[in-house]
C-alpha cells in the first residue's frame, strides 16, 4: 500500500481563540489517536491545512513539540483559505499533512544566550521555539524577547508574553508604532528596541520573524550591532502549494523553502540568490 | 484517451487544437500543429482556460422566476411558458415589440436559425448582437469605402508585410496568435507603427510609438494623409485606375498639417511626418485595427480614415497589405455573416431589398419584416421607454458588456418578459423571467468563422452538461412549440441551407471543411476560398473604392472641471470580455484576480495615490471602488480599466453615446473622477 | 541486441495490449500526437516527435489526487485516486527519455510523489532514436541525442526496413521474451548499420556552441540585462514549460459540488506572473526574472540539486510552441558567449 504524500488527516477544531484583529489560535486534534499520538516536530515547521472545499494552504505550528496530543496553529486571515478557516467553528473538521520544513536549530544552539525579535503575528513559529526552550531551560542562556506590533491590538499571545516575563534570566520587552489611549509601554518600531538591552554579542543568537519590511531592517540593527551573518536565524516566505519540494512555487536556487527552509540563517539567505 | 479537433472558443484568431477527453471530461489540450494560423502555438486561454466547461456553477436545467429566486423547471414546461408568452406579446403588441439578441460565442448554426427565428418566427427584424458593441463601425465604414466589412487580407500575410500600422489593437493580449505574425515581421526587419495612447507591449516593439490622445484618430490619419498627398507619395495610378472622390478628401486632408493635426493629437509633428512616410514608401503596408478605432461616436469616420489611409498609398488588393479590422470574439465575422443583425439577411442581403427578401421567403417559407430593426442598444432603450416588451438573449451579458449598466439593469426590469439562454446564470441571467442552458463550444458541433473570413469546424468533444442542450437544438424546439417546424438532422444539414441562401457561403459544407476550413467569399462547391479581398477590383458596385472626406469631430464627452479624467476601458490577455468564463479558471483567475484602473504615475502623486491602494472613479452615470494600479505607460490625464469585473465593472461608468450611423458607444472615452476610496 | 522486421511491430504491440495500454506517436491528419495504438494511425517513418512529450503520461496535464466527501458531523471521506494501470509507451524521442529520468530525479526523490510513482513502476519506456534532425531540436549540443545511451527499457533504431532493438533493462527483456519469435539476433551489420545513422544523424544538426562550462557562464550572468531584453516579447502563454520533457511544476487547486470536493493538480508555468504571488507580494514581479528563473532552473539547479540531472534535453519544443519566437539557444548562446 503506497503512502500518499498528499492525503490530509482529519483533525478536529477543539478550541478557537480571537489572538489579535485578524488574527485567531485554533486549537486542533486529530481524529486518529495513532496520528494523535505519533505526530511530532520541530518547532518553525508548517503543516499543510486543508478547509475542506476551498482549498490547502501552509500554516507554520505555534504549539511546541512538548505538547503532546494537539497541535495549535496561528493564522491571520489574508486569502481564501485562511478566510474560510476564520470562519470555521470549533467541532468542525479540517485536514492537515506534515510536519514540512526544517525547523529552527535547537540543539545546535545549546548554551547560547537567544535574542528573539518578533513582529506581528511573526511571534507565532518563535513562540513554539520559546515555550521548547522554557521546557528544557537549563539548555539554554538569556531568553530575551522583543515583540512589537503596529498597534495594541494586532499583538498576540499576550498571555505567553506575561509569562514569559516572569521567568528566570528572561526579559520581555513590548512596543508598538502606534498607540492607543489604553497603551503604556514603549512606542516605536520593534528594532528600537535592541538599544535597550544588553547583548553578550559573543554567545548570542537572534531569531528574527516577521513581515519582511521589518525582517529587512531588525536584520540590518542586528547586523550593526555586530551581530555574524551566521548568528542571525530568520524565516522566508515564497507562495507554497505542495509543501514537498515538487510544485516547484517556492524554489529560489537550488533550494525549496518549503525543505531547505523556511528557516535560514541571514548568510544561507546571502547565498541563495534571487532578490531576497 | 479521446482527441478531438476543433476551434478555440476564445477570440478572432481562430487557433485550432485537440481536446482531451477522458471520462467525457475536458483534461487536456494539444495544439494543432499544422494549422495555418497558430501553427502549434497557443495564448494561456487557448492552453488552460477550459476549466469553465466542468464549473459546478453551470446551469444544468432550465429555470422559472418564482417571486426573487429561480425554481427548475423541465424543458417543456419552459418552452411552453416562453411560446406562450411570446405569441401573447406579439399579439397584443405586435412583432416589433419583441427583439432578440444573438451570440458571438455561439456558432454560425446557432446564429442562423436565431435570425431566423426571430424574423420567419416572430416577424421582426429586431435581431442584432454584440458586434453591435465592437466592430458595426467596421461593417458600415468598410462596406461603404470597399463593398465588404471584413478583414481584406489574411493572418499569415501580415508576417510578410513590410510595414505594419497597428492602431487601437492591443495585439500581444487581444488577439495574441496575430501579434505571434507581428512580432515575427519585426524580427525579421519590418518596421512596426503602433499608434495607442497607452504604451502596450507591441509599442515596444514599434519604430514609431504614437501616442495619440484618445478620439483623436481621425486628426492622426488626417495628418499623415496629408504629409503623403503634399510630398508626392501617393499612388497615383492605384487612385486614378481603382477608386473615386479622391478630390474630395484631398480638399479636406489639406486642413491637416502636421502642425495642426500634432496640435489635436498631442503626437509631436515629425512623428506624424515619420510614420506617413514609413507606411506610403512601402508596397507591403498594412493597417490593423480593433476596438481604439471602432468604439468611437466616430467610430465609422475612424474606419473610413483607415481605408482612406490604404487607398491613397495603394496598399489594398495585394497579398500583405489590406485593412485589418481584428474581430474580437471566436464567432463575431459568423454572427454578422448569418445576418445577427437588424438589416441585413444572412451574407449581408439587405432586408429592405425585395428581391433579395424575396429568395428568404421562398427559402423560408413565410412573409418576412422588410424595414430594419433596432439595435442592441436602442432596443435598451426602448424597453425603458415601454415599446419593447420582450427581449430574447442568447449568450450575451449585456448588464456587463453595454454601456451604462444601471441604466441596463432599469431597462431590463421594465420589460414585460425576459429570456436568457447562456451557459452559466450571469449577470443578466439573474434578471430574467426564463433561464434556459445552453452549452459550451465543447458539448456541440458547428462552425465559427474567424476574423480573417475562415469557417472552421467545432467538433463536440463530450455530452452536454446535466440538462443542457446544443443551443441550435434549443432554437429548433422551442421554434415548434411557436408553430415554425425548423427540422435539420445535423447541423452539417444547416450549414447546407446557409450556403444555398447566401452567396459568400455558397461553397462551404462540412465535408469540405474537415481540413483547414475555408475562407468566404466561397461561392460555390469548387471554389478554394479566398486569402484576400479586393484584387483587382473592389467587391462595392461598380469595383471602385470610394474616398470619404472625413472631418475630425471630438469625442462626446470628454473631461471637464468636474470630471477632470478620460477614462478609455479595454481588455486583458488573461480574462475575456465580462468574464463568465474566464473567472471560474484558476490560472486566469490567479493573474488578474481583480478589477483595478491604471493611473499615470504623476496623477497618482499629485493625488496621493499608491500603487494597491483603493481608489473611486465616478462618472455621470455611476461610480465603482477598484484598486489603483500605478504606471508610466498611461498619458497624464487618461485612466484605463478593464471591463471583466463585476465588482468593478468599468461600464457602470462608460455613457451610450453612439456614433449615429453603426449606434457602436464610445466605450473608449468617457469623462470620470478619481479620488482615494 | 535483436532485430524486429519493420512489419512486425504492429504484431508486436497488438501483442501487448493483452496486458498493458499500449501507446505510441499517432499521425492524426497532419499531426502527430501521441495516443492509444491504432495500427492505422501508427506513425511511421516519421521526423521529429509530437509536440507534448510522453511526460503526460506519467505526469497528466490534469490529474485528479482526491475527492472529499463532507459525511454526517466531523466525518469526511477522503478518497485518493492513483492510477496503476500497465502501459508501454513507444516511439519515445532520446529527448524525451532523457525528460522523463529527469522527472524520475526530481519525483522519485525525497518526498516520493505517490502519484507520479504509481504510473511510473507500471511504465515501459521503448525508445526511438532519431536518424535525422528536427527543426529546432539541439540535442546534440547537449549530448541528449539523437541516439540514446540509456535511460530505456528498450530502444529502437530505424535500420530502413527493420529495427534494431536494444535491451536497456530486465523489464525491456521481458517484453522481447513475450514475442520472442518475432525478433532475430542482430548482425555486427545492423549495429554497424546503427552507428553509421548515428554519426550521419549528428551531422544534420546545426552547429551550436559549446556548452562546457554554461553553470560556471550562468553564474556570472546574474544581472546581465539579457534576461530582460530577450523575455520582452513574452506573451505569457505557458507554452514553454508546458511542452517542455522536463518541465514539472504544477498547481493544486480544490473545486467543490456540493458536499463533494475534489482536488486536482494541472501543469503550471513559472513564466506566469501570479506563479510567485503571495497575499502581500509577488517575488518575481518583472518577465526577465521569470526567464532567467526558467533558464537557471534547467541549467543550473536542477542539475546541481539532482547529482547532475539535465535540465533540458535539447528537444526544441519550447522555440517551436513561442508565440513570439523566444528562442532558448539564442539566449544560451548570449550567456556563452559574454
Amino acid at each position: 500500500m503506497r503512502e500518499n504524500i498528499y492525503a490530509p488527516s482529519l483533525a478536529i477544531i477543539k478550541k478557537v481563540r480571537d489572538e489579535a484583529e485578524g488574527v485567531k489560535t485554533f486549537t486542533l486534534e486529530f481524529k486518529d489517536l495513532a496520528i494523535r499520538k505519533a505526530f511530532d516536530y520541530r518547532p518553525g515547521q508548517f503543516g499543510e491545512v486543508t478547509i475542506f472545499g476551498t482549498g490547502e494552504a501552509p500554516i507554520s505550528i505555534t504549539s511546541s513539540p512538548v505538547n503532546k496530543g494537539y497541535l495549535e496553529l496561528c493564522v491571520a486571515e489574508v486569502g481564501r483559505v485562511t478566510r474560510a478557516l476564520h470562519l470555521k467553528q470549533e467541532g468542525e473538521v479540517i485536514g492537515v499533512r506534515g510536519p514540512y520544513g526544517n525547523g529552527f536549530p535547537f540543539n545546535e544552539v545549546e548554551g547560547k544566550d537567544i535574542l528573539f525579535v518578533a513582529g506581528g503575528i511573526g511571534l507565532a513559529p518563535l513562540r513554539s521555539l520559546i515555550n521548547q526552550m522554557f521546557t528544557e531551560r537549563g539548555k539554554f542562556g538569556k531568553l530575551s524577547i522583543l515583540y512589537g506590533a503596529r498597534y495594541p491590538g494586532l499583538l498576540c499571545f499576550k498571555d505567553d508574553l506575561k509569562r514569559w516575563a516572569g521567568l528566570e534570566n528572561s526579559q520581555v520587552l513590548l512596543t508598538v508604532d502606534v498607540a492607543d489611549d489604553s497603551w503604556q509601554g514603549n512606542i516605536g518600531v520593534v528594532g528600537s528596541l535592541l538599544a535597550k538591552i544588553e547583548v553578550n554579542l559573543e554567545n548570542t543568537v537572534a531569531f528574527v520573524c516577521g513581515p519582511p519590511i521589518m525582517i529587512h531592517f531588525v536584520i540590518l540593527d542586528l547586523l550593526k550591532m555586530g551581530f555574524k551573518e551566521d548568528r542571525i536565524i530568520t524565516t522566508m516566505e515564497r507562495r507554497m502549494e505542495c509543501g514537498l519540494g515538487k510544485c516547484g512555487h517556492c524554489n529560489i536556487g537550488v533550494k525549496y523553502v518549503c525543505q531547505d527552509g523556511p528557516v535560514f540563517s541571514y548568510q544561507e539567505l546571502r547565498e541563495l540568490g534571487e532578490n531576497v | 484517451m479521446k482527441k478531438v479537433l476543433t476551434t478555440c472558443e476564445f477570440c478572432g484568431c481562430g487557433c485550432n487544437f485537440y481536446l482531451g477527453v477522458e471520462d467525457n471530461k475536458v483534461v487536456a489540450v494539444y495544439p494543432c500543429a499544422s494549422h495555418p494560423v497558430n501553427q502549434g502555438r497557443l495564448c494561456i486561454k487557448g492552453w488552460q482556460g477550459h476549466d469553465y466547461i466542468h464549473s459546478p456553477e453551470r446551469l444544468t436545467t432550465p429555470l422559472i422566476k418564482q417571486g426573487d429566486t429561480f425554481r427548475e423547471a423541465s424543458w417543456e414546461e419552459a418552452y411552453r411558458l416562453i411560446a406562450d408568452r411570446l405569441r401573447g406579446i406579439k399579439e397584443k403588441y405586435g412583432s416589433d415589440s419583441i427583439a432578440v439578441f444573438s451570440s458571438a460565442k455561439c456558432t454560425n448554426e446557432e446564429n442562423y436559425l436565431l435570425q431566423k427565428f426571430a424574423r420567419a418566427v416572430i416577424g421582426t427584424n429586431n435581431v442584432d448582437h454584440c458586434a453591435r458593441l465592437c466592430h458595426a463601425s467596421t461593417i458600415v465604414g468598410l462596406m461603404a469605402t470597399f463593398g465588404s466589412g471584413a478583414m481584406t487580407n489574411s493572418i499569415n500575410e501580415i508576417g510578410n508585410a513590410e510595414v505594419i500600422f497597428v492602431i487601437g489593437s492591443n495585439t500581444t493580449e487581444q488577439h495574441p496568435l496575430i501579434a505571434s505574425q507581428i512580432i515575427k515581421a519585426v524580427k525579421g526587419g519590418s518596421k512596426l507603427i503602433v499608434a495607442d495612447p497607452r504604451k502596450i507591449q507591441l509599442a515596444r516593439f514599434a519604430s514609431i510609438h504614437l501616442s495619440h490622445k484618445v478620439g483623436t484618430d481621425v486628426a492622426l490619419i488626417n495628418g499623415m494623409l496629408n504629409v503623403i498627398i503634399s510630398e508626392g507619395l501617393l499612388d497615383k495610378d492605384f487612385i486614378e485606375n481603382r477608386t473615386e472622390d479622391f478630390d474630395k478628401l484631398k480638399e479636406e486632408v489639406a486642413k491637416f498639417t502636421p502642425q495642426k493635426s500634432s496640435q489635436i493629437t498631442g503626437v509631436p509633428a515629425e512623428q506624424i511626418v515619420e510614420a506617413a512616410r514609413v507606411f506610403a514608401k512601402s508596397r507591403k503596408s498594412t493597417i490593423i485595427y480593433a476596438m481604439g478605432i471602432t468604439q468611437h461616436t466616430t467610430g465609422v469616420d475612424n474606419v473610413m480614415s483607415c481605408a482612406n489611409l490604404a487607398m491613397v498609398t495603394g496598399n489594398i488588393g495585394r497579398e500583405s497589405t489590406g485593412v485589418d479590422p481584428l474581430r474580437g470574439q471566436n464567432n463575431v465575422q459568423g454572427a454578422c455573416d448569418m445576418g445577427a443583425l437588424p438589416n441585413v439577411f444572412p451574407g449581408y442581403q439587405a432586408v429592405t431589398n425585395d428581391e433579395l427578401r424575396q429568395n428568404f421567403e421562398r427559402g423560408w417559407g413565410v412573409k418576412l419584416p422588410s424595414q430594419p430593426g433596432l439595435t442592441t442598444i436602442e432596443a435598451v432603450d426602448k424597453g425603458l421607454e415601454g415599446e419593447l416588451k420582450a427581449l430574447y438573449i442568447m449568450g450575451e451579458n449585456i448588464m456587463l458588456s453595454d454601456p451604462d449598466v444601471n441604466h441596463v439593469e432599469q431597462a431590463l426590469n421594465s420589460l414585460d418578459f425576459l429570456v436568457v439562454q447562456d451557459i452559466f446564470l450571469t449577470e443578466t441571467a439573474r434578471l430574467a423571467d426564463v433561464v434556459l442552458p445552453g452549452v459550451s463550444f465543447a458539448e456541440k458541433d458547428g462552425t465559427f468563422t474567424s476574423t480573417e473570413r475562415r469557417v472552421q469546424r467545432v467538433r463536440r468533444a463530450i455530452d452536454p452538461i446535466g440538462m443542457s442542450k446544443p443551443d441550435c437544438k434549443v432554437i429548433t424546439e422551442l421554434s415548434s412549440y411557436l408553430g415554425y417546424e425548423m427540422d435539420y438532422a445535423s447541423p452539417g444539414e444547416i450549414m447546407d441551407e446557409i450556403a444555398r441562401l447566401t452567396p459568400i457561403y455558397g461553397g462551404i459544407s462540412y465535408s469540405r471543411l474537415e481540413d483547414k476550413g475555408l475562407q468566404w467569399p466561397c461561392p460555390s462547391p469548387d471554389h478554394p476560398g479566398t486569402s484576400y479581398l479586393h484584387k483587382g477590383q473592389f467587391s462595392r458596385a461598380g469595383g471602385r473604392g470610394k474616398f470619404y472626406a472625413i472631418p475630425y469631430r471630438p469625442p462626446a464627452e470628454l473631461p471637464d472641471s468636474n470630471y477632470p479624467f478620460a477614462l478609455t476601458t479595454g481588455r486583458v490577455g488573461f480574462h475575456w470580455h465580462t468574464g463568465t468564463m474566464t473567472r471560474k479558471d484558476w490560472v486566469l483567475d490567479r493573474e488578474y484576480p481583480r478589477g483595478y484602473v491604471e493611473v499615470n504615475a504623476q496623477d497618482a502623486t499629485k493625488l496621493g495615490i499608491r500603487n494597491g491602494m483603493m481608489v473611486k472613479v465616478a462618472s455621470r452615470r455611476g461610480e465603482i471602488s477598484l484598486q489603483a494600479k500605478v504606471v508610466d505607460t498611461i498619458q497624464a490625464g487618461l485612466l484605463f480599466i478593464p471591463f471583466h469585473f463585476a465588482e468593478a465593472a468599468a461600464n457602470k461608468l462608460t455613457g451610450a453615446n453612439l456614433d449615429p450611423v453603426a449606434k457602436i458607444p464610445e466605450y473608449k472615452v468617457c469623462a470620470v473622477k478619481l479620488e482615494r476610496d | 541486441m535483436k532485430t524486429l522486421d519493420k512489419t512486425e511491430l504492429s504484431k508486436f504491440l497488438e501483442g501487448l495490449r493483452a496486458d498493458f495500454r499500449v501507446i505510441t506517436p499517432l499521425q492524426e491528419g497532419e499531426d502527430l500526437l501521441f495516443g492509444e495504438f491504432d495500427s492505422s494511425k501508427l506513425a511511421v517513418n516519421f521526423t521529429g516527435r509530437p509536440i507534448i512529450p510522453p511526460k503526460e503520461y506519467l505526469f497528466p496535464q490534469q490529474e485528479r489526487l482526491f475527492t472529499f466527501t463532507a459525511e454526517e458531523g466531523d466525518r469526511v471521506e477522503v478518497k485518493a485516486y492513483l492510477n496503476e494501470e500497465k502501459q508501454v509507451i513507444w516511439g519515445i524521442r532520446p529527448c524525451d527519455l532523457c525528460g522523463i529520468k529527469t522527472l524520475d530525479s526530481i519525483f522519485l526523490s525525497n518526498y516520493v510523489d505517490t502519484y507520479y510513482q504509481a504510473r511510473r513502476e507500471n511504465t515501459i519506456l521503448m525508445g526511438l532514436n532519431c536518424n535525422q534532425a528536427c527543426e529546432t531540436g539541439f540535442c546534440n549540443s547537449l549530448q541528449t541525442g539523437p541516439f540514446a545511451k540509456d535511460s530505456f527499457d528498450l530502444i529502437f533504431t530505424d535500420l530502413a526496413n527493420r529495427y534494431l532493438v536494444e535491451v536497456g533493462s530486465k523489464a525491456g527483456e521481458a517484453m522481447i521474451a513475450r514475442r520472442a519469435n518475432l525478433f532475430t539476433e542482430a548482425s555486427d551489420e545492423d549495429k554497424g548499420e546503427a552507428n553509421r545513422l548515428e554519426e550521419k544523424s549528428k551531422q544534420g544538426f546545426k552547429p551550436l556552441f559549446d556548452m562546457k562550462g554554461v553553470d560556471n557562464k550562468l553564474a556570472q550572468a546574474w544581472d546581465d540585462r539579457l534576461w530582460a531584453e530577450e523575455s520582452d516579447s513574452c506573451i505569457l502563454c505557458g507554452g514553454c514549460n508546458f511542452v517542455c520533457p522536463t518541465c514539472h511544476c504544477f498547481n493544486i487547486e480544490d473545486i467543490k459540488a456540493g458536499r463533494e470536493s475534489e482536488r486536482v493538480r494541472c501543469w503550471d508555468s513559472c513564466q506566469l506572473g501570479g506563479f510567485t504571488q503571495m497575499a502581500a507580494e509577488n517575488t518575481r514581479q518583472t518577465q526577465g526574472e521569470r526567464l532567467r528563473q526558467r533558464i537557471y532552473h534547467k541549467f543550473s539547479y536542477t542539475p546541481a540539486k539532482y547529482d547532475g540531472a539535465i535540465g533540458c534535453s535539447g528537444c526544441g519544443r519550447c522555440i517551436e510552441v513561442c508565440p513570439s519566437n523566444i528562442d532558448i539557444t539564442h539566449i544560451l548562446e548570449r550567456v556563452i558567449k559574454r
